[in-house]
């Protein structure tokens, strides 16, 4: 005689048993991943951007300032350490886990069009494109082609040789856009996330202020593109600080003057 | 004269594992009707509008007043509460779909047990169980008590988590109805004894962390429970936590 089974207690809990997970309570990393790619974004990845923008803006006094300030950059104690710790490995983690963070958000801009929402999106998007430009932007103006490192007098020259192609500069005027959007919106979300912006008001505001710098940002970042596109600076020679031979020697003690 | 009546399209699935398929009735109006009290009308006279009889559609309710959380459903492409969905106020023809986050149990039943799932797994409550009687409660300033009550208004229908862009099966994430309740909790003067469990609770994967901001969840609220203000302290709080257990260990 058959008897109806009672289904198992342990499975139960949802009838249907599928659906989104639960929470793990307590279990896993992915809370210290997260943080460390929200800090990441600020920390040293937002400075940096930061000290870049400032940096370029210098090619709007010419090539010869636009040198110095490479030379400058380049002459700091354990430069070589800062850039990888400071710049290469925080930056490749933002953006590998933040394309993972991406790729699991479901947008749905379509069905609720709110500002929010547009924003959320929009994040994910210009992160897309920083990703995509910053790889081509290192291999191409880091690693390929003169080294800066040492010869900081050709900075100039190899930037403008990049935007003399215009398909170039219109990568470079979208990304500079998205990058500055991506890092003031940035700025935003770590304080809303971080418990920094907890109030409406105080987030409305923060907005305000975030939106101001972006602009600043961007509109500081064009204009050092157009430094080097623009008429003030064309042709500029392939060497500004060509290698200088040594013109003099050191005096050193006991060796007579002659 | 004819008749006026009401065009409306509901996304039918006859069981778990069933295909799911657009029905289209056409029903009389009658004044001051909600989408409750059109399925209602479908269920008395169960014939979809090509003149087929139909089974009546199932759909979770309760109060109608839209303080049980029950009837929540994908109403004209947003998620929100069927008995406060006025038929009048709605675009027609009325497309009518389950909650697209959750597993389907019949028609526009959907199985929400992921939240409860979530609310136990932060021990959403205040323990007063003993053995023997605890005696009257701390008192609670009318300070304390209107910061709480917003947060109180929750009636998990899951609109936030359906609307949430971060809620869905990568993620696995806990969801701002849950994040509000650990912030109600927490506040308690009974219940914040937990709050340490609840705050390591929301540190583990779907947790906290997972939120990215959207908002989304804050606009659907049909109860306007501020969830991204909860959700902003909440994470402070669990990181603040973490900080702490990392130094203390």
């Amino acid at each position: 005689m058959a008897t109806a089974a009672r289904p198992d207690a342990s499975q139960t809990s949802s009838p249907v048993g599928r659906g989104v997970e639960p929470l793990r309570a307590g279990k896993g990393n992915s809370f210290l991943f997260r943080k460390l790619h929200s800090l990441s974004g600020i920390v040293p990845i937002g400075a940096f951007l930061i000290e870049h923008l400032l940096s370029n803006f210098e090619a709007l006094k010419g090539p010869l300032a636009y040198a110095e300030q490479v030379k400058f950059l380049n002459s700091l104690p354990l430069v070589r350490f800062l850039e990888v710790g400071l710049i290469f490995i925080p930056l490749a983690y933002h953006a590998l886990y933040g394309v993972y963070i991406a790729m699991r958000g479901k947008a749905n801009v379509i069905y609720y069009p709110w500002s929010g929402n547009w924003m959320y999106m929009m994040q994910r998007w210009t992160g897309y494109i920083a990703f995509v430009y910053i790889i081509q932007h290192v291999i191409r103006q880091r690693f390929m082609g003169v080294s800066l490192p040492e010869h900081p007098g050709a900075a100039f020259h190899k930037v403008q040789m990049e935007l003399s192609n215009p398909w170039m500069l219109a990568v470079y005027v979208i990304a500079m856009i998205a990058v500055c959007w991506h890092f003031s919106y940035g700025i935003w979300l770590f304080a809303a996330k971080w418990g920094i912006t907890p109030g409406a008001n105080a987030r409305r505001r923060f907005g305000y202020l975030c939106a101001v710098l972006g602009v600043v940002l961007a509109v500081m970042g064009l204009a050092s593109i157009y430094a080097f596109v623009g008429p003030n600076y064309k042709n500029a020679p392939a060497d500004v600080m060509p290698a200088q031979t040594l013109l003099y020697v050191t005096p050193s003690p006991g060796a007579s003057l002659s | 004269m004819a008749e006026k009546t009401i065009q409306i399209e509901i996304k039918r699935q006859s069981g778990p594992e069933a295909p799911s398929t657009w029905e289209k009735f056409e029903i009389p109006w009658k004044p001051g009707m909600n989408v409750i009290s059109v399925m209602r009308e479908i269920a008395a006279n169960p014939v979809n509008s090509n003149g087929q009889e139909t089974t009546p559609i199932a759909y979770d309710s309760n109060c109608l007043e839209e303080i049980c959380g029950s009837c929540a459903m994908v109403i004209n492409g947003k998620a929100r509460m069927a008995c406060s969905a006025l038929v009048d106020k709605l675009e027609q023809p009325i497309r009518v779909q389950p909650l697209t986050k959750f597993p389907v149990v019949r028609d526009l039943a959907v199985d929400r047990s992921v939240l409860f799932e979530n609310l136990k797994a932060v021990k959403a409550w205040v323990p007063v169980d003993g053995t023997y009687d605890l005696g009257s409660g701390p008192r609670i300033f009318p300070q304390q008590q209107e910061a709480a009550y917003p947060l109180s208004n929750c009636i998990s229908c899951c609109c936030c988590m359906e609307v949430c862009p971060q809620f869905n099966d990568a993620t696995g994430f806990v969801g701002a109805a849950t994040i509000a309740q650990v912030k109600l909790f927490n506040s308690h003067p009974s219940g914040k004894v937990l709050k340490e469990e609840r705050l390591r609770a929301l540190a583990g994967d779907g947790g906290v962390q997972e939120c990215g901001f959207a908002q989304n969840c804050v606009q659907a609220c049909p109860k306007q429970l501020p969830l991204t203000e909860a959700i902003s302290d909440v994470t402070r709080d669990v990181t603040l936590q973490v900080a702490k257990d990392f130094l203390r260990a």
